[in-house]
């Protein structure tokens, strides 16, 4: 089953949005929120998402939902400390954080694999509110 | 090919957590499952295409199977709606 994580410069906003994900999702989802800098200050922390992607991962791959800015960069930067073949098995999906992390961790409940787990994400950006 | 017609009574409708009950008891089924309503198709096993049917309390909601487990498909999702989702 794909893994997600997620990844906001707030550590409180990363497990609020896992907790909305996981109440819909299936238990066996595996979904890490990776928010914050270590010292508990606002920011994003690659070795913190790189250890987040790792837990997540259980074979079959990660999607990572990620907020605004520099927490795309420190999800890239992050990847880099990934080694390979795990690198390849993870999407970042461009995506809004929560209909996009709720949307993954249904699909990846379902058992799809990466590819239709990081496209529910992304179309959820179409996703008309009203 | 088996089909039902039904109405959401649900109060949410074809929300967040109904659709994503809906979409895992769609997977469990080898058939082509699709969803019907507001004018629009969806595969019942895409969670972002059953949101975007946008379907609401009292609005009506076809279920078509296409496949080996037709049968017990639709009369499992049919049975769901009805149920309102265990809401």
């Amino acid at each position: 089953m794909v893994g997600l994580v997620i990844v906001s410069h707030s550590a409180k906003l990363a497990e609020g949005v896992a907790e909305i994900a996981a109440q819909m999702a299936g238990r066996e989802l595996k979904l890490v929120a990776a928010g914050g800098l270590q010292n508990g200050g606002v920011g994003t922390d690659a070795v913190r998402i790189s250890n987040a992607i790792a837990q997540a991962d259980s074979g079959d791959g990660v999607v990572i939902l990620a907020d605004l800015g520099s927490a795309i960069l420190s999800a890239q930067t992050a990847l880099e400390f990934l080694e390979e073949p795990a690198r390849e098995r993870v999407r970042i999906a461009d995506a809004p954080i929560v209909e996009g992390a709720v949307s993954a961790a249904i699909q990846a409940t379902i058992g799809s694999p990466l590819g239709e787990v990081a496209d529910a994400a992304e179309q959820a950006r179409t996703l008309r509110k009203l | 090919m088996r089909q039902v017609m039904l109405t959401l009574t649900n109060p949410a409708g074809l929300h967040a957590r109904p659709a994503a009950e809906l979409v895992k008891a769609a997977a469990r089924f080898k058939s082509r499952i699709v969803l019907e309503g507001n004018g629009k198709k969806a595969d019942a096993k895409s969670i972002i295409l059953v949101l975007g049917l946008g379907l609401r309390q009292n609005d009506s909601i076809t279920i078509r199977a296409d496949g080996e487990d037709e049968e017990a498909a639709v009369q499992m999702l049919a049975e769901l709606v009805k149920q309102r989702f265990h809401e």
